[in-house]
């Protein structure tokens, strides 16, 4: 019998549940961002400001990658809806702390993925997630980098100013 | 056409020569690219079946389901959603789309 349905779509259908989950996560890490990036902006750290920008454009980035992987294996990306953004943060550390959270569950999340995939044989997917798994290695440090500065410079007196200026750094 | 797969309610084919599906929803037939499947699938694994058994999510037990870019419209009662949930899971094990696993029948 013809296969219709395997010349249509080269991945498996819970891969495909998986990456758009993850479409949804990387949405919402890029609201997430630009909700760190207002906060900055209204609280006078200009350079963290401009830094979560780049990161809210950066996590768009890898959703479009996901959505457009599932175009070009046959699947059906969903457009994400994204809800509960949080825009409170007690101080910058916090904001930098949330982000090592959210990036550590972005991670765990990519590497439940390429285990499913390995598990389903569904090679396409896990060798597509390689990229990924590299790229969250360095997300992951960039913040660490930022915490242990913040650690360093500290919070009092003039700390807060050096700590945004200092954040230009990881800035490309 | 060849039959994918046959639950309670309905039953699903694939039509060869149009590289197309059809799916037989008793009183109606619709035919279906692979891309509108996924779309169904994705609709009808999205519905809430615990909805369907609290008076104040669900009043009347029903779901409407759109398909096909909104050309056809189904009301269904719980027990077809059972089954169709069951059927779109066991169809996609058949065409080899997902991972051959226990499903439980209805």
């Amino acid at each position: 019998m013809k296969d219709i349905a395997r010349q249509s779509m080269s991945i498996k259908v819970e891969s495909m549940d998986l990456l758009n989950a993850q479409i949804k996560m990387e949405a919402h890490a890029s609201a997430s961002y630009l909700a760190m990036a207002s906060w900055c902006e209204q609280n006078g750290f200009f350079t963290s400001a401009k830094f979560f920008f780049k990161q809210s454009e950066e996590e768009r980035g890898h959703m479009m990658k996901i959505f457009n992987f599932l175009v070009d294996t046959g699947g059906s990306p969903i457009s994400p809806e994204v809800t509960n953004i949080n825009h409170d943060y007690a101080s910058i550390v916090d904001v930098f702390e949330n982000t090592l959270e959210h990036e550590v569950k972005v991670t765990k999340s990519i590497h439940n993925i390429v285990r499913k995939s390995r598990e389903l044989g569904d090679i396409t997917t896990e060798r597509f997630l390689d990229w990924f798994v590299m790229e969250q290695v360095e997300e992951e440090n960039t913040i660490r980098d930022i915490l242990d500065m913040i650690a360093i410079t500290g919070t009092e007196g003039v700390g807060l100013q050096m700590i945004d200026n200092q954040v230009a750094n990881w800035i490309e | 056409m060849v039959e994918i797969y046959r639950s309670k309610y309905y039953s699903l084919h694939q039509a060869l020569g149009e590289r197309a599906f059809y799916l037989d929803f008793g009183q109606k037939t619709i035919r279906m690219s692979l891309c509108q499947l996924l779309s169904l699938r994705h609709k009808v694994m999205s519905i809430s079946l615990e909805s369907h058994f609290d008076g104040a999510l669900n009043k009347h037990g029903v779901e409407v389901l759109l398909l096909c870019n909104k050309e056809h419209l189904f009301i269904l009662n719980t027990l077809e959603i059972i089954d169709l949930k069951n059927m779109v899971e066991h169809a996609f094990v058949a065409l080899g789309l997902s991972a051959e696993r226990e499903v439980l029948a209805v």
